[in-house]
């Protein structure tokens, strides 16, 4: 029973894999699900799905990040972390650490959490990155077009990924939040839905934004998986829209907070704008 | 994690149908609870490399742009042959799921002994995801050296999507 179920677990995460946009290059990947959230001892799994058309080796590891004032998240050097990321890090186990896929082939992480004696009540966290290993041949293919004796040839190879939050939560935390100012702004990728989330209490908060015009039942705006996290006490949203959709958000709006549907979709916080 | 009534009614059907054969000598009834575990996926895939063609460098320090969007501004007294393209990627996920994406400023590449850095710029530094068309770029701007040395210099960088 288990096995089947675990089969069809897996079966879902590749048919979603396959129903993804055509790849294109070795090295694509699919991670679910999205967000590991670890309370008490239960480990859980994660899904790698090569989506590539080639046979490619990944490689899994965790690193620290910190939410900026903007949004954004910062990757932390670890010999600059804080005692508790250091801590994250260290309970935090999981398996395989590298893994070799032939295309359309999954494979489970498992991730589990050893709690040392004596942790103190809080919320860790770290970020699980899932990336491919580039091939060891040179990315530069002898071109014949290309003068390379008398000249300079590039050959720029990203190496991309994926990155999840693994939350660890110990003890019994809250957490609230607070919407603030609304506004449409301009960001170097066009214009943007903003506002100010704040968060009080000691662990995340996390859930989607919902922005609807009174009276009007279908909502203008959707964004999911909006977190702040506990390193700031606020941060900006800044949720990239068309010209046209920014000159309608403009006016009094009801702005909603709620939590993931999976876990009920209450609603964590909302408020009355009015966007300037 | 995600459950949904539908997957989960199908595969209560099926292992309904298998106790069904198992045990129709039996009159009794028995209930089974089946449970299916629907994941949302993410999702990246790399469509085109960041290449800077062939740059034949001159007597003085120059730099060659490529675009976002793949154009090339080749920097005075240097020459630019060949096409260009800015890297291109793809994202796939819940529509409506906000990420973030990392792309370091600067990479450094290097032919031997011989080295030069890029500037990096990306087309986005976050999306909300639409359920097609999640793609985003990666550009830059090569520093050529005067009279830089001819080689096929080479490098790495790294792109990463975020989920909060």
């Amino acid at each position: 029973m288990l096995r089947f179920i675990k089969g069809f677990c897996l079966f879902s995460a590749a048919a979603l894999g396959a129903a993804a946009p055509p790849a294109l290059a070795a090295g694509d990947l699919l991670v679910a699900p999205t967000r590991v959230i670890l309370d008490g001892s239960r480990g859980t799994e994660v899904v790698l799905n090569n989506i590539g058309s080639e046979s490619a080796t990944y490689r899994i590891s965790l690193e620290i990040k910190r939410m900026t004032a903007a949004g954004g998240l910062d990757e932390i050097d670890e010999a600059n972390a804080t005692p508790a990321e250091r801590a994250a890090l260290d309970m935090i186990a999981f398996s395989p650490r590298r893994v070799t896929l032939p295309p359309n082939q999954p494979q489970v992480i498992r991730v589990g959490v050893r709690l040392p004696e004596g942790l103190a009540p809080g919320e860790y966290r770290a970020h699980m990155l899932f990336r491919a290993v580039p091939d060891a041949t040179p990315a530069v293919a002898a071109d014949p077009a290309r003068p390379a004796p008398t000249g300079v040839s590039i050959a720029l190879t990203p190496i991309y990924g994926i990155t999840i939050p693994i939350i660890v939560r110990v003890g019994d935390l809250g957490v609230t939040a607070t919407i603030g100012d609304a506004r449409v702004g301009v960001t170097k990728d066009g214009p943007a839905f903003e506002f100010d989330l704040a968060r009080s209490g000691d662990r995340s908060v996390y859930g989607d934004i919902e922005v609807t015009r009174p009276g009007v039942a279908e909502p203008l705006l959707l964004a999911r998986g909006i977190a702040v996290y506990p390193e700031v006490g606020e941060r900006r949203v800044s949720l990239p829209v068309p010209p046209e959709l920014a000159a309608q958000l403009k006016g009094p709006v009801h702005i909603r907070y709620s939590e993931d549907r999976d876990i009920g979709g209450g609603t964590i916080a909302e408020a009355d704008r009015v966007v300037k | 994690m995600r459950t949904t009534g539908m997957k989960r009614a199908l595969a209560g059907a099926a292992i309904a149908a298998l106790a069904m054969n198992a045990s129709a000598a039996h009159a009794a009834t028995a209930t089974a609870t089946a449970k299916a575990k629907i994941l949302a996926p993410l999702t990246i895939a790399n469509s085109t490399d960041l290449d800077f063609a062939t740059i034949v460098s001159g007597a003085t320090a120059s730099t060659v742009t490529v675009s976002t969007a793949g154009g090339v501004s080749c920097g005075s007294g240097l020459t630019c042959i060949g096409t260009t393209s800015a890297a291109g990627f793809n994202l796939g996920g819940t529509t409506g799921q906000a990420v973030t994406i990392s792309v370091p400023s600067t990479v450094s590449l290097s032919s031997g002994a011989n080295n030069m850095t890029a500037a990096l710029t990306s087309s986005a530094t976050s999306m909300t995801l639409a359920a097609s068309g999640n793609s985003f770029s990666v550009g830059g701007t090569l520093s050529v050296g005067a009279n830089q040395a001819a080689g096929n210099y080479s490098g790495t960088f790294n792109v990463t999507a975020n989920y909060q």
